[in-house]
């Protein structure tokens, strides 16, 4: 019942507010979403906690399933997709879009939110593709429509490069799920888990495994098919980006966690050090693209890069604390990207543009709330110990180091090596960003810092960096207990 | 015994009605010629009847399929069986053709005896009401009795009567172009007659009896030279079935008419004919049930093939209606597309695409009649016929740029046009499950084209109005009633199947 308030909820009010809200404000229709976010929210704790499940028939003729519930992989994405869908409506509040009516930019938002709800919560492979697709349209709307206003044939090629992507993806999941689902009998997710490949011939399960993992890899994004993503982010509007960083990428994460490495491990294992080695590769492209990229947005984009071939680092090592580390730095670097995104895409309403190349005043000067939450954004991020981005690297680079036995550790080791000079570069560039944007002692052209609501989403969102670096124990004793169920005790 | 074959006309009334309806039209026009909403309504009443007498089979309320012209007890065979995948093509195949009898309905604007009686200079079609209604009716009683035909002779007289008609439909627009259209539709058909004529001699040569049935197929395969004439004839049935799918290297003559034509000619070859054509091709598959390398390679290259060239060439088209004669040539692809597995699964499978496809196209084309419509008045015909005319049709007309939003992401197969994206997950499974993987990927890569075909259109629906061709989109009190009627029906059909897909995949399944 929660589940259903939690998904239906946003998507009714989204369709409402596209059938009706044409004329209406912009502070009626945040107010409304706002509403709906929160309500969203309440649900989604309320599912949490209470673990309740639904299963009913949809589409017999597919034998296709409404069956959701939650479990201890899915609760954290679960809670931090419901808390990013109401940061992003509430820092909506202060300024209407541009680009388009404001019901229309919120229904988008509502949309992204319960297609993101919809995938964790789905327990059916196909309605887990179905689910997956959702957030497409609204997404590439959010981008072509809302995105950066003043480059017009830069936002329709972002655009259409998302959505043809993550398109290919998609279809691509789509044939390793049929596949799964043809050659195993079942499409439930848990049973699948469960049955972990057993009676499917190994052929069948490798090229399985091989449409899942390069499906999904091109959501989360590895190198090399996440050059969608630099331009996504940088044309889409702070909201937009936000949700993509924090959200959507966790999709593909969560989606390799559930799908390849729960139902076919043993296939999964044989393309495990190839998944590390792209992994390596995308932390070390995205660190050196880092060092050098003008554009601070497209800069935080390839942090991301970066930051998920720390994620596919852990899941290729195949140990419990592998899992354990890839799902923390999902949550982590949801939780710092959203943070960055924020920030970095308040300045670029506030500059006009986010070119590094040009003189500002410095944030430590002119805004120093702003300029705070980069400095703890952008140490995050490099993985300083205390804060979010360190356990979730750290652990990673721990487990690939110490793999399975049955992954070929020399490699494995030497992708550990590279991890860990991508720790440097990031520290590096996260310096040089602090370097040019938030030292010395310009104070021309002034900027407003931040306040009321954007500092209150900006802040809770620094707090919540702390606690995970903090207490990381609060997050990993939620998902230890389905880890174990996945690859059983051990190391 | 009284008759020769037994004669059930409550198990016919899905093709009788039509043909009757056909009949009456005709009968009135001679008594009433000027009654021009009168011959719709009956058309109307017509398949409207033609609908309800199939909602039994097609739901497969009994179990076993409706059958009647049966011989006499000893041989047994039918002539006409009407199981549930025969019965919803039957639906599909009346109910497209319900929506073009509406996108024609005649507007209060041209009412009769304006001009002493003659058809006003806006009548895009000759020959008036009455001729286009039956022709309407004609071929979908063709349609109709197509997907029951269980003999090699019904079966080619039905999908003749579902192909010629439509040729005169193209034809009636007067046009050169439209000539040029009908001219090349009708030299396909023809050719297409002859590889179906000459493929079901082959048949009956191997199988020894006029029918489509498994014993006969059986009795083919028991030796060697009767199976590879059979294989041949099954070819030759197949490809001549290619063109009127508008599958590639057989989809020329696509483009030509629908553009030829007027817009709901065009609707009706995009809608009830490629259901006709798809009935047609699963009667012939269905007895075949395995060991038929050769057709399934064919079957495959030929839906990767219409899959990429249609995209590909519809990604480039300004005129909607050439656009969507492109997409038909891909989705065919699509539709096709799983009876390369020639599984049971299989047949359900592109039946159940070709419905999604038949519902979101037929929306797709209401709201282009409707686009052509207002911008028609000022006397330039190609106004309403580039994709600028539709820039800003969502802030400016939101619900029809809806519908057609709607439309374009269900063909894209995206949510929300979930019966889209179904449908894609319909048509790969058998694929994916025979572990034709190669088939699969090539799949893969047209599902992206398609969404960039697709989404093109679409983004135009959101760019700022232009103040110059704002006025082409129609109001909607200005908008003629039958293809808002349509419209309605269509829009209202396709978010039913989104929300709900089991009310079309239940009943192919």
């Amino acid at each position: 019942m929660v589940i259903l308030i939690a998904l239906l909820v946003p998507a009714a009010v989204a369709v409402w507010l596209l059938g009706a809200g044409r004329h209406l404000a912009h502070q009626v229709v945040n107010r409304v979403a706002l509403v709906a976010a929160a309500v969203t929210l309440s649900a989604v704790v309320a599912s949490v906690v209470a673990r309740p499940s639904i299963d009913r028939p949809w589409v017999p003729a597919l034998d296709l399933r409404w069956q959701f519930a939650v479990d201890g992989i899915s609760a954290p994405l679960l809670v931090m997709t419901a808390v990013l869908g109401l940061a992003v409506v509430a820092h909506s509040s202060r300024r209407r879009p541009e680009g388009g009516t404001s019901a229309a930019f919120h229904a988008c938002l509502l949309l992204v939110v319960a297609g993101a709800l919809g995938t964790f919560y789905a327990r059916d492979a196909i309605l887990f593709f179905v689910a997956f697709e959702v957030v497409l349209v609204p997404m590439w709307v959010l981008i072509t429509r809302f995105g950066d206003a003043h480059r017009a044939e830069e936002r329709a090629d972002a655009g259409a490069r998302f959505v043809l992507y993550t398109a290919l993806g998609s279809t691509l999941m789509l044939v390793g799920i049929l596949g799964l689902v043809s050659a195993a009998g079942t499409a439930d997710l848990q049973v699948l888990a469960r049955g972990a490949g057993s009676g499917i011939p190994r052929h069948t399960q490798l090229l399985i495994a091989l449409a899942l993992v390069s499906g999904l890899a091109v959501k989360v994004p590895l190198f090399p098919a996440h050059t969608w993503l630099p331009s996504a982010h940088t044309i889409a509007p702070t909201a937009g980006s936000v949700l993509l960083a924090a959200v959507l990428l966790k999709m593909g994460t969560y989606g390799l966690v559930r799908l390849p490495v729960a139902t076919v491990p043993d296939a999964f294992g044989r393309l495990a050090p190839l998944v590390a080695v792209v992994g390596a590769v995308g932390i070390l492209w995205g660190g050196l693209a880092c060092l050098v990229e003008r554009d601070l947005k497209r800069l935080i984009a390839y942090s991301s890069v970066a930051h998920m071939g720390f994620v596919a680092l852990g899941l290729a090592s195949g140990t419990r604390t592998g899992l354990q580390a890839a799902l923390f730095a999902n949550v982590a670097h949801g939780v710092v990207s959203a943070l960055l995104f924020f920030v970095v895409g308040g300045l670029k309403e506030r500059w006009g543009s986010a070119d590094l190349a040009v003189a500002r005043a410095a944030l430590r000067e002119v805004t120093p709330r702003l300029g705070f939450a980069l400095v703890v954004g952008l140490a995050a991020s490099l993985g300083l110990p205390g804060l979010a981005g360190f356990w979730g690297e750290f652990l990673s680079l721990y487990a690939v180091w110490s793999p399975a036995g049955d992954r070929p550790a020399g490699l494995l080791r030497a992708t550990a090596v590279a991890g860990a000079l991508g720790t440097v570069l990031a520290a590096a560039y996260a310096l040089r960003v602090a370097r040019i944007v938030w030292m010395g002692e310009r104070v021309e052209p002034a900027i407003a810092d931040s306040r009321g609501v954007e500092w209150v989403v900006v802040g809770g969102l620094v707090v919540a960096a702390l606690v995970l670096g903090v207490l990381p124990q609060v997050l990993l004793s939620v998902t230890s207990d389905a880890v174990t169920a996945l690859v059983g005790g051990g190391s | 015994m009284s008759s020769v074959v037994s004669f059930d006309a409550l198990v016919l009334a899905p093709v009788l009605a039509p043909a009757a309806g056909a009949l009456a039209v005709l009968v009135l026009d001679v008594a009433a010629p000027r009654l021009r909403v009168a011959h719709h309504a009956v058309g109307v009443l017509a398949l409207l009847a033609g609908l309800a007498f199939a909602v039994p089979a097609a739901l497969g309320v009994e179990s076993a399929p409706a059958r009647s012209l049966c011989l006499p007890a000893p041989a047994g065979a039918c002539f006409y069986e009407a199981g549930p995948l025969a019965g919803a093509l039957q639906l599909g195949a009346l109910a497209s053709a319900l929506v073009v009898l509406l996108l024609v309905w005649p507007d209060r604007g041209t009412e009769p005896g304006t001009e002493s009686g003659i058809e006003p200079a806006r009548d895009p079609l000759r020959g008036g009401p009455a001729v286009v209604v039956a022709l309407v009716l004609a071929a979908t009683a063709g349609a109709a009795a197509v997907a029951a035909a269980k003999d090699l002779g019904s079966w080619l007289v039905a999908l003749e009567l579902a192909t010629l008609p439509a040729v005169a439909l193209v034809a009636l627009r007067g046009t050169s172009r439209a000539s040029a259209g009908a001219v090349s539709l009708l030299t396909t058909s023809l050719v297409s007659f002859a590889m179906v004529a000459l493929g079901a001699a082959l048949w009956l040569v191997a199988a020894g009896q006029p029918v489509f049935s498994v014993a006969a197929v059986e009795r083919a395969h028991a030796a060697h030279d009767t199976w590879a004439v059979l294989l041949l004839g099954v070819l030759l049935l197949a490809g001549g079935l290619g063109f009127k799918l508008s599958l590639v290297p057989f989809h020329a003559w696509t483009p030509q008419a629908y553009a030829g034509g007027t817009e709901p000619v065009a609707a009706f070859l995009a809608a009830t004919s490629k259901v006709a054509a798809l009935a047609a091709l699963v009667a012939v598959l269905r007895p075949l049930s395995a060991a038929q390398a050769a057709v399934l390679v064919v079957v495959g290259v030929v839906a990767v093939a219409s899959m990429t060239l249609g995209n590909v060439l519809a990604l480039v088209q300004d005129d909607p209606v050439r656009l969507l004669a492109w997409s038909t040539v891909a989705q065919a692809g699509w539709v096709v597309l799983p009876l390369a597995t020639v599984v049971p699964a299989g047949l359900a499978a592109s039946g159940g695409y070709l419905l999604a496809y038949v519902i979101a196209t037929l929306v797709a084309f209401a709201v282009v009649v409707l686009v052509v419509h207002a911008a028609g008045p000022t006397g330039d015909p190609a106004a309403g016929r580039t994709l600028a005319a539709y820039k800003g049709m969502l802030r400016t007309r939101p619900l029809l740029g809806a519908a057609l939003g709607l439309a374009l992401v269900s063909l894209a197969g995206l949510p929300p046009g979930v019966v889209g994206l179904v449908a894609k997950v319909l048509a790969l499974r058998p694929v994916v499950a025979q572990g034709l993987w190669v088939l699969a990927l090539f799949a893969v890569a047209n599902a992206v084209l398609g969404v960039a075909v697709y989404l093109r259109w679409f983004a135009v629906l959101f760019q700022e109005a232009d103040a110059a061709v704002g006025t082409a989109i129609p109001s909607a009190r200005r908008a003629p009633r039958g293809p808002l009627a349509a419209l309605a029906l269509s829009a209202t059909a396709l978010v039913l199947v989104s929300v709900a897909p089991q009310l079309l995949l239940g009943l192919v399944a």
